[in-house]
């Protein structure tokens, strides 16, 4: 696969000008467009990355594999693939959510590519474990995949083509205009099920980044506790909590999360 | 009130007792207001729901779609419909809605409240999970009843290939018996037979091995190098069928076929198919015509016997694998022979016609004489 093939599947675009590349990657659920409050205020002094995960998005559907994609590495693999297609070296990763974690597992794979990550809500592992709290039972994750797997509707602006067999017709694939967050069902059951499933604790320590955690209050995906424990356990860790509620800080709080990661990448200003 | 005034619609009542449940929620994700139906349908007071988070609400799969997936796009575009929740009732229960939401916003585009709108949808959701289940299910039969048909094609296809060594060893104890000059009549017309049976065997292990690889997907693959040879293979079909069946005559009229772009050996076959046919249901005592032309860039070709006609319903299944015409002591076919000939016309572009009555029957072979037009 060439640069252009990388940048195609997974819808990269490039704005801003900047010494520094910020990469922003968003988390389940959503898109790229997740980021694009944060992103902008980021134009000016920075080149700034967006790009979907394969499976979301305006990402090419057909590059998605199972097998590739049943773990955080696939996922991590594309992120670094990206940095090579745009020669990336000390860049920032900048990840929502699951992609916390494989913003993580990039920087692991290639320290010279990702010197920095913000983590914005993370969590090396969902589910409750022995001295450890996840937030969730893993009964409860198995209903979510339930819930996902019989739920269908919302997930999809581009169900219709689809049912219609008509995949190989892009122009009839192309997602309606204003849709956002849009995922093939199964996919999306799919990433589900990899990141509710994860378990990362043990890559934390052999993270070389310097590294923000960023924890949103009543956050009932990643709780306080877990990103506290995120902080603890990456060595040149820094913990701020956010006045922002919910999961999506980026989304409701957009001015906040920009100060936060100002300020920890330019902290003498 | 007079019968003539309508009623005024009452705006409160209307939003407490809607056919539908409403609530409004903060931005923070708490209840600000719900109307009574949804209360009644959570089985709950209102004062008991307002100011709670929406998440108390939802059933676990449902708060965690909401949280990751619907929050956002509503964020982003505003609204969102049809979405599918299932509503936690009580400890146990759970209600499956349809939803429809919508962002209220200030006038300075702030966030004021989201606005759902839920409809039961118990019986559309469970249809729903019949469909998925039923999909599932019809996906997995497929899946293997086509690994199935795979297996057995390519076991057709193994046993057709590997059935034609020890023909070929039986071919040639015949060729090298027919040598000897010590046969009487008797053995001579024996071997005779025994080759007009190994010829007959050859010809449909290559029609079980076409229709198998033409299952498989490969289709019928043409070679139009040796078109020129189209005449003389034509010939040399005819003649391989009389020296098989010495007590049938063949008269070919052949002189008017010019160039044709076709795979001659195809073509041969298809024409052997056609004789075999007529040999098989023609009458013994006349003759078998085979007779072809090239005229006004159309190429035709026919294979003509006389014969009890074929009835009108059995014409129409003619040309599918496993028919055949009415079984008689001597049919020692699969009902491919057709199959393949009708095969191997489409493969040209072409197609046979078949017309049957009391004088004659006649197949015919009818396609264009270049393969550009």
């Amino acid at each position: 696969m060439g640069p252009d093939d990388i940048r195609s599947r997974n819808n990269v675009t490039v704005h801003g000008d900047g010494h520094r590349t910020l990469v922003f990657a968003h988390g389940f659920g959503c898109d790229k467009h997740m980021w694009a409050d944060v992103a902008a205020n980021f134009e000016d002094d920075h080149r700034v990355v967006l790009f979907d995960h394969v499976g979301a998005g305006q990402s090419d559907l057909s590059a998605y594999d199972s097998g590739k994609y049943g773990s955080l590495d696939g996922y991590a693999r594309d992120l670094v693939e990206i940095g090579e297609a745009l020669e990336l070296r000390d860049a920032v990763v900048i990840g929502h959510s699951v992609s916390s974690m494989i913003g993580a597992l990039a920087s692991i794979a290639r320290p010279d590519m990702f010197t920095q990550i913000v983590m914005v809500g993370p969590s090396p592992r969902y589910i409750d474990d022995t001295d450890y709290t996840g937030g969730f039972s893993r009964q409860q994750i198995d209903e979510l995949l339930t819930f996902l797997e019989e739920n269908h509707l919302g997930w999809s602006a581009a169900m219709a083509p689809q049912i219609m067999g008509n995949s190989e017709r892009p122009e009839l694939s192309e997602r309606l205009n204003g849709s956002f967050c849009s995922t093939d069902p199964d996919i999306a059951r799919e990433f589900a099920k990899v990141t509710f499933h994860s378990d990362n604790r043990g890559d934390l320590s052999r993270v070389q980044a310097r590294t923000l955690v960023l924890q949103c209050q009543q956050d009932i995906i990643a709780p306080q506790a877990v990103g506290e424990y995120v902080h603890a356990n990456i060595p040149n860790s820094e913990y701020r909590l956010l006045e922002a509620t919910g999961h999506c800080p980026n989304l409701s709080a957009p001015e906040e999360v920009t100060k936060a990661i100002r300020d920890f990448l330019h902290p003498s200003r | 009130m007079t019968s003539s005034t309508p009623l005024a619609e009452d705006f409160a009542d209307l939003y407490d007792e809607a056919p539908c449940g409403y609530v409004s929620i903060t931005p923070d994700a708490r209840i600000a207001m719900v109307n009574l139906t949804l209360a009644s349908w959570l089985k709950c007071r209102r004062d008991d729901l307002l100011d709670k988070p929406i998440h108390e609400i939802l059933s676990f799969g449902g708060r965690i779609a909401f949280e990751t997936h619907i929050a956002p796009m509503l964020r982003l575009q505003g609204e969102a419909h049809e979405l599918a929740l299932d509503l936690q009732v009580g400890d146990g229960e759970k209600l499956p809605v349809m939803a429809t939401a919508r962002e209220k916003r200030g006038p300075d585009d702030k966030h004021l409240f989201t606005r759902l709108t839920l409809f039961k949808a118990a019986e559309r959701r469970s249809f729903e999970r019949s469909l998925i289940e039923a999909k599932i299910r019809a996906e997995e039969r497929f899946s293997t009843e086509h690994d199935q048909l795979e297996l057995r094609d390519q076991f057709i296809a193994v046993l057709g290939h590997d059935l034609r060594n020890p023909l070929a060893a039986v071919e040639a104890g015949a060729r090298m018996l027919e040598r000897g000059d010590t046969l009487h009549s008797r053995q001579t017309m024996v071997i005779k037979e025994m080759r007009a049976s190994l010829a007959r065997a050859n010809t449909l292990i290559d029609d079980v091995l076409d229709f198998a690889m033409g299952r498989l997907g490969t289709g019928i693959q043409l070679d139009y190098t040796d078109k020129a040879r189209l005449k003389e293979i034509l010939q040399q079909v005819v003649h391989e069928t009389e020296s098989i069946n010495p007590e049938i005559e063949i008269v070919s009229r052949l002189d008017s076929i010019g160039p044709v772009d076709c795979d001659p050996d195809r073509i041969g076959q298809l024409v052997a198919n056609l004789l075999s046919n007529a040999v098989r249901y023609g009458d013994r005592g006349s003759p078998i015509v085979v007779e072809g032309a090239t005229e006004n860039g159309d190429f035709s070709l026919s294979v003509v016997n006389r014969g009890k006609p074929i009835p009108q319903d059995a014409r129409e299944k003619l040309f599918q694998p496993f028919e055949r015409g009415e079984p008689s002591k001597n049919d020692k076919g699969l009902g491919l022979g057709l199959f393949i000939v009708n095969e191997i016309a489409l493969a040209h572009g072409g197609k046979v016609e078949v017309e049957s009555g009391d004088e004659e029957t006649r197949f015919t072979l009818r396609m264009s004489v270049s393969t550009q037009s």
